[in-house]
């Protein structure tokens, strides 16, 4: 263990693979939302918004049982990282990884309110979506900003 | 991967050979991972043009986005998870050789052009499958390399 700054290498490069599994899952909801017909994400937007494209029950389980694996375990590495923090306080990174956790699960099975009719509006996902992302960014930013 | 850098367990020969089944592991997810991607997309010029183009003379239909994108949507997690245990490790036992930054650099970048490369080709040029290619196949082979180097330094322990 004589160099552990070799260390921060990969978890850097962690950082950007994270950024772009969020940059493909988006883009694979909104063509999942019409992207292709509609052509522009602000017209996706305003149709997940007006009529979010109808999803049966199973098709959602399909989704949701590999994402309940892959985005825990994602968290659980990127966020683990901010043990080693000197920069940002455990307290800080308990809340923003928690509040992570949330807004994961909250997204992952926002789409069933819609299905199962709950709401009419897709804004419950899009709201859920938002969340998860921007919360995500926060701690790969704690976790960049601490190396 | 806290465990993988703790000096108390410098000496573990629980976690020496719980490191060789994992490399062992991940050792024959990419033998498999090249022939999953040799059936799904191809693994020279021509097979990799028909599927994301398609073959008008043999009435093959170009993949669609939604799967290409799925596949590599999950290229990108699972070379995330192999190239961070195998580069964790293999920083570990080789962290006094110069070379071992530039080997995890390389095997790194090299995982994350590949499906970019492969995207990229879908929607700008057939350039990026070349791309897509070079760097699919050499960082499977470094990294199987890699795989093979950890498990010699184990074995020698």
């Amino acid at each position: 263990m004589k160099n552990t700054a070799l260390y921060a290498i990969p978890i850097r490069y962690m950082l950007i693979y994270v950024v772009f599994i969020l940059i493909s899952g988006l883009w694979l909801f909104f063509l999942s939302q019409g992207l292709d017909s509609s052509g522009s994400v602000i017209s996706t937007l305003k149709n997940v918004i007006a009529s979010p494209a109808a999803k049966s029950v199973e098709g959602l389980v399909e989704v949701v049982t590999p994402h309940l694996f892959s985005i825990g375990t994602l968290i659980f590495v990127t966020a683990h990282f901010m043990l080693f923090s000197t920069k940002v306080s455990q307290k800080v990174s308990l809340k923003v990884a928690m509040l992570l956790f949330v807004f994961a699960l909250f997204d992952i099975f926002a789409y069933f309110a819609i299905t199962f009719g709950l709401v009419v509006s897709g804004w419950i996902k899009l709201v859920a979506v938002s969340g998860f992302v921007l919360f995500f960014l926060l701690i790969l930013g704690l976790v960049g900003f601490s190396l | 991967m806290k465990f993988l850098v703790t000096k108390d367990l410098a000496h573990s020969t629980l976690l020496s050979y719980l490191m060789g089944s994992v490399v062992f592991a991940i050792l024959m997810y990419l033998g498999f991972d090249m022939v999953l991607h040799a059936y799904v997309i191809g693994l020279d010029l021509h097979s990799v043009s028909v599927t994301l183009f398609g073959d008008v003379e043999n009435f093959v239909e170009p993949i669609l986005i939604d799967s290409l994108l799925l596949q590599v949507h999950i290229d990108l997690f699972m070379t995330l998870f192999a190239l961070l245990i195998l580069s964790s490790i293999f920083i570990r036992l080789y962290s006094d050789k110069v070379m071992t930054k530039w080997i995890v650099h390389f095997l790194l970048s090299m995982g994350i052009l590949a499906p970019v490369a492969l995207i990229l080709a879908y929607f700008v040029s057939t350039l990026f499958s070349v791309i897509w290619l070079i760097s699919f196949v050499l960082w499977h082979l470094l990294a199987s390399i890699v795989a093979v180097m950890i498990l010699k330094k184990l074995l020698a322990k």
